[in-house]
């Protein structure tokens, strides 16, 4: 009899007994996201803002002649850009911040697996809100377009393409949102420096780098249909990691920004993908280095 | 098992531990005592692998933390209330905590019960109490049911009730035959649950040794009491048999060098009435202020060595 209740507990002891594997850590970073509440109204805010912003700017846009409605499409990423980088930051310094690091890294000593496991998670919930957010999108360009007359085909020429690059820019920001706040592990910090790179630099940049302020040579200047020279500051603009993630919400036959050489989306999603690869090697560099506190 | 060898840790100029050894062993409870900033917290980190010792070890069953296949099975830790992220639900925290480990929901029930936080559970954790905190910090101890704990200052904000069922949980732990560490500031609840304390000042170590030994330390352990009608004449007769008497109020006198058998026969010698004879126990809290206290004299002494 004591043999037979003996066995089951032994067995328990061996079988139960792992450890944290890859994916173990996975299912326990997404329940600690979707169990805070600022993921789910930063998504909130990120869809009202996307649907809203793009429903008034192709109203705005409905009255000019040559009125696209497509053209509109990712007006409101301009603005709901932020809700991802936000939420990004939130999560990424908000383990450290709360101390909450403490405890996720006693249970996973080893700690990278923690960084990958919250990459991957981000990148779910950043998917699903980017894909509701490119729907709102969608409805909101729905009425300037039918006070036109005109039908919108998602389907055809560059559309698909842009569709697809309205999503996987807002994903990868809040990867970089992510990785900016494991990397500075505080919250203000890397929120400011992630509003610098994404929203600020590109601008500076690119005002400073257009040639009508001073950079190419005089004679492009009157001539718009010429290629257009690429300046210094025009290259940079594309490859900080604002400018880079813009290209991403513009059509491949949109051509570059002045100044700049033409990468096309799928060049700016490649820029900014490397920057989010830089930051979170960073980050893991400053994991495995430094103490917890 | 923790086995903490020469460990010393430095932030740039500032020794927080310095050359610290001692054991904790299984079936035991041992106290880590130390004032503030005695290097407590680090020394728990550094076990726990969240910090990296500038030299010496710190083993956990034989091996550093991080070398551990399964941390969560084989230490309970608890660090800090603050450890928690205060938008999340305690339910959900350890949820988290288990799903590391591939432990399922009931037994995130169960240490839930155990800990006394249904009421609480689905309460977000900035919320609560200092002391619903501690109880989800030894709930998350509790979880994977490791044969060690470490648990810094748990009685810490736990009301009278909490305190009793803290020191009961963790003489059973021990019982068991589970590793128990914890540190406190509170002297008297170690003298009720440890069964060794490790006691730190400055990052060095003072005492490892029973709470009886460090007890039996305190200047007051040993001193003969004598309550009598006559005190002069026995303190006479008394420090002229070689010992030291110190007169306390109310005809009281307290009597070092001399057994508490030789105090009586000198009573009845100089005809002094004896009201009460007994022998002083001392304190482990006395122990640790005069242990303590010697080390904020070595500071002192330290800073005019490097002042020179």
């Amino acid at each position: 009899m004591s043999a037979a209740t003996a066995t089951p507990q032994t067995a328990r002891a061996t079988t139960a007994r792992s450890g944290p594997t890859f994916g173990r850590v996975v299912a326990a970073e997404w329940t600690k996201l979707v169990s805070l509440r600022s993921p789910w109204w930063t998504a909130a805010v990120t869809v009202a803002v996307a649907g809203v912003i793009t429903y008034l700017s192709a109203q705005a846009s409905s009255g000019d002649p040559g009125f696209q409605p497509v053209g509109s499409l990712s007006t409101g990423l301009a603005l709901a850009q932020i809700g991802p980088l936000v939420l990004g930051v939130l999560v990424g310094a908000g383990e450290f911040r709360t101390g909450a690091s403490r405890t996720t890294f006693t249970l996973v000593p080893r700690r990278w697996p923690v960084l990958v496991a919250q990459v991957l998670a981000m990148a779910a919930f950043a998917l699903v809100t980017a894909v509701l957010a490119t729907a709102a999108s969608v409805l909101g360009i729905l009425p300037a377009a039918a006070s036109r007359g005109i039908a919108v085909d998602l389907t055809s020429g560059d559309t698909p393409g842009l569709v697809l690059g309205m999503v996987l820019f807002l994903v990868v920001l809040a990867l970089l949102g992510l990785a900016l706040g494991a990397l500075l592990r505080r919250t203000v910090p890397a929120l400011v420096t992630a509003l610098l790179v994404v929203l600020i630099l590109p601008i500076v940049l690119m005002t400073a780098g257009d040639p009508l302020v001073g950079g190419a040579d005089p004679p492009s200047i009157g001539l718009p249909d010429a290629d257009p020279a690429t300046t210094v500051l025009g290259t940079l603009a594309v490859l900080s990691p604002g400018g880079a993630a813009q290209l991403m919400t513009t059509s491949a036959s949109a051509g570059p920004m002045p100044g700049s050489p033409d990468l096309g989306p799928v060049g700016g999603g490649l820029v900014l993908a490397a920057w989010v690869l830089v930051v979170l090697v960073a980050a893991a560099v400053r994991l495995r280095a430094r103490d917890v506190r | 098992m923790i086995e903490v060898e020469a460990l010393t840790k430095r932030y740039g100029s500032t020794t927080a531990v310095d050359g610290l050894t001692f054991t904790a062993r299984p079936g035991t409870v041992t106290g880590f005592l130390g004032p503030n900033g005695a290097g407590k917290s680090t020394t728990m980190r550094v076990v726990v692998g969240l910090e990296r010792p500038t030299s010496g070890t710190a083993r956990v069953a034989g091996r550093r933390y991080a070398d551990l296949p399964a941390p969560l099975h084989a230490v309970g830790v608890m660090l800090d209330a603050r450890s928690v992220h205060p938008g999340r639900t305690a339910y959900k925290h350890l949820l988290a905590m288990a799903q590391t480990h591939g432990i399922g929901r009931a037994r995130v029930r169960e240490v839930i019960a155990q800990t006394g936080l249904e009421p609480a559970a689905h309460r977000r954790a900035g919320a609560f109490s200092l002391g619903m905190g501690q109880r989800l910090g030894i709930a998350g101890a509790l979880l994977g049911d490791p044969a060690t704990l470490i648990l810094d200052e748990p009685v810490n904000g736990l009301d009278p009730d909490g305190v009793l069922w803290v020191r009961r949980l963790v003489r059973d732990l021990a019982a068991e035959g589970r590793t128990v560490l914890l540190s406190s500031h509170l002297m008297h609840e170690l003298a009720l649950c440890a069964d060794r304390v490790v006691i730190i000042g400055r990052g060095r170590l003072l005492a490892d040794a029973s709470v009886q030994e460090v007890v039996d330390r305190s200047e007051r352990a040993g001193t003969v009491r004598v309550r009598t009608t006559d005190p002069e004449p026995l303190a006479r007769e008394l420090l002229a048999a070689g010992a030291q008497v110190t007169p306390q109020e109310g005809g009281t006198l307290h009597v070092r060098g001399v057994s508490v058998d030789e105090v009586g026969t000198a009573a009845r010698r100089c005809g002094a009435t004896v009201l009460e004879l007994g022998t002083e126990s001392g304190s482990l809290e006395e122990a640790y202020l005069q242990l303590t206290g010697d080390a904020v004299e070595y500071r002192t002494a330290d800073a005019a060595g490097g002042a020179r």
